[in-house]
């Protein structure tokens, strides 16, 4: 089993600017925007779960991520 | 210049691996104005690495690798340590040196680069830990700094020796205890900033991580000034959440402790007025083209 970043796409306003996760992921082209849609989305292969996007987002009371085993 | 020069011959486009053509066709390589605004929807110049999860020095490592001003025509020096881990996964040239070597390294390679290419600007940058830096390279980091060689050195300050398990660093807090250095440190954190103030750096910052922007803008200046005035120092606190006892996601509010008022990595910087009139004129120049493009 292994933890892993998911976002909600309901949940995130990364159409309204917020790239706080993608700012703060220590992991690189970890969490991308879907330019379509707008949203941001995790790259599960690449995340570590270190929970540092839960952090960040939970902070600016967005709530969007949460962590899910694999 | 640019992305001509990882373009991938047709007839191998087919057997090249998809982290490869994704850089070819996503990355920023070229791009004047790249910065960490570009990060989430373009190929970053640094790939899966072996730090652990949670890692400031991670994060540090992606918003200098956005913030690089030329990429394309940079070659990065590191040393032993966390941060080697990374530099094979890093997608610009790179040399490894010997523990503590890396600042005679570097000399010796912007010396060639500026003879083999003189028409050409080619920007070199070390960036190594504090053990590296401090301890048992600073006779190099010093001597490189007294000739004035023209390049910038980062220091990833994490206060101890991380990848050896914990050792006393130079730049490590008095009365802090780690792992490895169980009786507690018993003189100061050496004053690097200072000293290289004193020793011929053009140009010098303490910050941490935490802002992105603030990174992206000390980063660009140190490599331009380094490109014409001289030496550049940038000392960026990436604590070790391992051997300091945080969690994987306690690297940033542990960076935010760090640089409040009074604390030691509060940001601060060091600019010789030659390097100030430097910075001046290029942000002239920077407005003069932006008016121009708008009243065009
Ligand atoms: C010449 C030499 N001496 C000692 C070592 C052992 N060594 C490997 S990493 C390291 C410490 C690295 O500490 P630092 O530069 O602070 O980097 P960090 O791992 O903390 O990022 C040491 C002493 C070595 N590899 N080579
Ligand atoms: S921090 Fe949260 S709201 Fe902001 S982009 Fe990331 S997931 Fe979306
Ligand atoms: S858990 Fe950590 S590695 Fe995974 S997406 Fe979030 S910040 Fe990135
Ligand atoms: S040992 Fe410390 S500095 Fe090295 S990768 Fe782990 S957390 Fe980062
Ligand atoms: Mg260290």
């Amino acid at each position: 089993m292994y933890n892993v970043a998911e976002i909600s796409e309901e949940a995130c306003v990364a159409n309204k600017g917020c790239r706080l996760c993608i700012m703060y992921c220590p992991e690189a082209n970890c969490i991308l925007m879907n330019d379509e849609k707008k949203v941001a989305y995790v790259v599960e292969s690449r995340c570590k779960g270190c929970e540092l996007c839960v952090v960040v987002c939970n902070a600016a009371k967005h709530s969007a991520v949460a962590m899910v085993s694999r | 210049m640019g992305k001509e020069k990882i373009q991938i011959n047709e007839e191998f486009w087919d057997i090249m691996p998809d982290d490869y053509k994704d850089l070819v066709t996503h990355s920023t390589y070229g791009k004047t104005d790249r910065g960490w605004k570009d990060v989430g929807s373009s190929t970053e110049l640094i790939a899966e690495h072996s730090l652990c999860a949670g890692c400031p020095e991670s994060i540090a490592f992606r918003h200098i690798m956005a913030s690089i001003p030329a990429p394309e025509d940079t070659v990065m020096v590191g040393s032993t340590g966390c941060t080697s881990l990374v530099f094979p996964m890093v997608a610009v040239h790179n040399i490894h040196s010997l523990f503590g070597n890396q600042n005679a390294v570097a000399t010796g390679l912007k010396r060639a680069l500026n003879v083999r290419f003189p028409d050409k600007t080619k920007d070199v940058i070390v960036l190594a830990g504090d053990g590296a830096t401090v301890d048992i390279g600073l006779d190099m980091t010093l001597q490189s700094w007294f000739r004035g060689e023209k390049f910038t050195t980062i220091c990833f300050d994490n206060e101890l020796y991380a990848n050896t398990g914990g050792q006393e660093s130079g730049l490590m807090q008095k009365g802090f205890v780690a792992k490895m250095a169980p009786v507690g440190k018993k003189f100061e954190k050496v004053r690097l900033p200072e000293i290289a103030r004193e020793s011929g750096c053009a140009y010098v910052a303490v910050l941490t991580t935490s802002k992105p922007s603030l990174v992206e803008k000390v980063v660009r200046q140190a490599v331009l000034i380094a490109r014409e005035i001289g030496p550049t120092y940038l000392q960026i606190y990436t604590p070790c959440i391992l051997e300091i006892g945080k969690q994987s996601m306690e690297g940033l509010q542990e960076m935010r402790d760090a640089e409040s008022a009074g604390e030691r990595f509060k940001f601060r910087e060091y600019v010789t007025p030659e390097a100030q009139a430097f910075i001046d004129e290029v942000a002239a120049k920077k407005k003069a083209e932006k008016l121009a493009s708008t009243s065009n």
